[in-house]
């Protein structure tokens, strides 16, 4: 039981910090931001690249040059998510909500199908594996790269609530998700903070995909697709546009899936997770922490 | 004067759907020219989740192809290759199909996936191409009983067979069969599983394309399970190793030919120590395919991989069978291709069966060793 219990957890903090940028965008612009999910695609390739310029990295030095790299990718990453907002959704601020959302699908493709023409369809393998030993706690079996891992995500997860509801910076944000134009006249720049926050999001998606890179060794251009969806899922679940209620939602979707697999069997765990999700909604349709109702797409 | 020049325009119209029949056609292009190109259809997935496979069989037909035209090619004509992406995906495939169908393609040497080429079938039946399919090997494919269907790969059911033969000799007692719920994948774990028995203590299905499946692993943990066969591809095979190492089992694992690729071993790294596999002969178990070996890899720049050698056969099988025909049309192909015994290709001499399979599945178990598979028991 306590293994199935961590085992969701580990999923799920990897969905609640992807899940984090797409909760921010929405909160700010209202717009789900379907290449969110290949930003985690784009920083496990970032940091594949940087790993194979390093080459050789000595076991003891594992985990401080992964750091390095993770900080490294973070940045890339999240210029990289500067760079796809300017292009791509800034032209189209004032369009309907329904040319957004298509764009955002175009600009997913676009990336996914970038990425793999500039690197080949193969899937990578990390030069750098984190793997090693295993310590029993309460009958689960887990690692400490597992530990550490959870332990990057939470400190992540919890700086950036801090920044948001601690410093100028997250006041200006909340304000224009609140009210754009007031936000302008009241002398906020709203552009530059819209640029920050994408900033923020990818760089948190793109550590997700380092992490996952060095912890399941194995990248390839699609990796996105499916952990955006579930992350868009865990944002839903928790209240989207919300933040400690995102995080949560990422670690219950990881709960439900691990327990649905252990109930159903592996052919049933998406319908007993979505299912849940569904029956869960309609009962409260803004998500766990979701205070305020959100106009949905 | 008006219904004079509607004629005349019929006419004309009539004159010129001919000639497009003659420059496109099938049976036309054959007798009008005899020095046009065969042409040989492929498809194959070149995009999407199996991308990583298109260029090991693509390569190795063009290989054959080249050989054979510099020997002249067939018929006095020379051999041309049309390759299309079936990004393993139904849909794509049939349009892919539909597309080299209006090429002229006179035979078709591709199919991988058994779920994309499954829905092309109808599309070669119709235009009268006969299909000789060097991977693509669910039992689905050969249950319709069609005359223009040819596998030279072995099918599932062999490779049950050969699956449960080695498990049992393993003496494995409590076996968990993992599946990714996809055509081929599911068609062996089925067909495993009444093999085995009660043996059989979990019968596990994944979803493909994650990255995580410790909650899948803990269920045949669960179950404490001593031997696991994974019967999906080798991104997924690669993953679930490690991470069924990772979660403590020290039983037996072994996968299906799909995830028979470098690749496994490398997203798997040193738990791929010892991992067996059910697979047809690959170069490197092949006894006489260093030549061969050497010439591909100093063509393409990387050595053959699965399947390599299978497209490698069907260009040349099909060759073989336009020659005893001596002529492309359709029937004549498929009957010389029913006619061919003790046609020499890797996996064997061949001959099908009345079904168009191959008459011995030709399915050996490999081990990986180091840093490749090698072979560990024929199972002969």
């Amino acid at each position: 039981m306590t293994q199935l219990v961590w085992n969701g957890l580990f999923v799920g903090s990897f969905y609640a910090l992807v899940a984090l940028g797409y909760s921010m965008v929405y909160g700010i612009i209202k717009l789900l931001n379907f290449a969110h999910g290949d930003l985690y695609m784009l920083g496990a390739f970032s940091g594949f690249a940087v790993l194979s310029a390093l080459g050789g990295v000595s076991a003891a030095m594992t985990l401080p040059v992964l750091m390095a790299v993770l900080l490294l990718t973070m940045v890339s990453t999240g210029l990289a998510g500067v760079v796809l907002e300017r292009v791509a959704y800034r032209p189209l601020r004032g369009a309907p909500r329904l040319s957004l959302l298509i764009t955002a699908v175009g600009a997913s493709f676009a990336i996914e199908y970038g990425m793999r023409a500039a690197t080949g369809p193969d899937p990578r393998v990390y030069p750098v594996r984190l793997s090693g030993t295993s310590i029993e706690v309460f009958g689960a079996r887990l690692t400490l790269q597992q530990l550490a891992l959870i332990g990057v995500a939470l400190v992540l997860m919890v700086g950036l609530n801090l920044l948001v509801t601690r410093t100028r910076e997250g006041r200006a944000m909340r304000a224009i998700a609140l009210d754009p134009r007031t936000s302008a006249l009241m002398g906020i720049d709203v552009n530059a903070v819209i640029s920050r926050t994408f900033f923020l999001g990818s760089a948190l998606a793109g550590a997700a995909g380092v992490m996952a890179g060095a912890y399941y060794g194995k990248i390839d251009f699609l990796m996105g697709f499916l952990i955006g969806l579930k992350a868009f899922t865990a944002a839903v679940i928790g209240g989207i546009g919300n933040i400690p209620g995102t995080m949560l939602g990422g670690l219950v979707l990881g709960l439900l899936e691990s327990f649905g697999t252990y109930w159903l069997g592996g052919e049933w765990r998406d319908v007993f997770a979505f299912g849940v999700l569904i029956l869960f909604l309609t009962v409260r349709p803004t998500g766990l922490l979701g205070e305020r109702v959100t106009e949905r797409v | 004067m008006r219904s004079t020049q509607v004629a005349s325009l019929v006419a004309a119209a009539m004159l010129l759907a001919g000639c497009g029949q003659g420059l496109l056609g099938d049976g036309g292009a054959a007798q009008q020219d005899d020095k046009a190109p065969i042409r040989l259809g492929m498809l194959v997935p070149q995009s999407g989740s199996e991308a990583a496979i298109g260029p090991y069989m693509t390569n190795a037909a063009q290989l054959a192809v080249e050989e054979i035209n510099a020997k002249g090619g067939v018929l006095g004509r020379q051999l041309e290759l049309k390759a299309a992406d079936d990004a393993c995906d139904a849909q794509t495939a049939v349009a892919a199909a539909n597309k080299v169908v209006t090429e002229g393609v006179h035979v078709s040497i591709g199919g991988y996936c058994s779920g994309a080429t499954l829905p092309t079938l109808p599309v070669f039946g119709k235009a009268n191409i006969p299909m000789i399919i060097p991977a693509a090997n669910s039992q689905e494919l050969v249950d319709q009983k069609l005359k223009h269907v040819f596998l030279i790969n072995g099918t599932g059911t062999q490779q049950a067979e050969s699956a449960t033969k080695w498990i049992t000799k393993q003496g494995a007692t409590k076996v968990a069969l993992m599946h990714d719920n996809t055509s081929y994948s599911k068609d062996i774990a089925v067909r495993t599983q009444p093999l085995l028995g009660d043996k059989v203590v979990i019968t596990e299905a994944v979803t493909p394309k994650e990255s995580d499946y410790s909650a899948n692993i803990a269920n045949v943990l669960d179950k404490k399970a001593d031997f696991v066969y994974w019967t999906g591809y080798f991104q997924e095979g690669g993953l679930i190793i490690r991470q069924l190492r990772q979660a403590g089992y020290k039983g037996a694992i072994m996968v299906a030919d799909g995830s028979v690729s470098p690749k496994l071993g490398e997203i798997a790294g040193d738990e791929a120590e010892g991992v067996f596999a059910t697979m047809t002969p690959i170069p490197d178990t092949l006894p006489d395919a260093k030549g061969w070996i050497d010439s591909y890899t100093k063509k393409f720049g990387s050595a053959p991989g699965p399947y390599s050698n299978q497209a490698y056969d069907a260009v040349r099988l099909a060759a073989e069978a336009i020659t005893k025909a001596g002529s492309t049309d359709g029937a004549k192909v498929i009957s010389a291709l029913e006619g061919i015994d003790g046609f020499a290709m890797f996996s064997g001499p061949l001959k099908f069966t009345p079904e168009h399979t191959l008459s011995a599945g030709g399915f050996q178990i490999l081990v990986w060793k180091g840093d490749k598979f090698a072979l560990q028991d024929a199972l002969s």
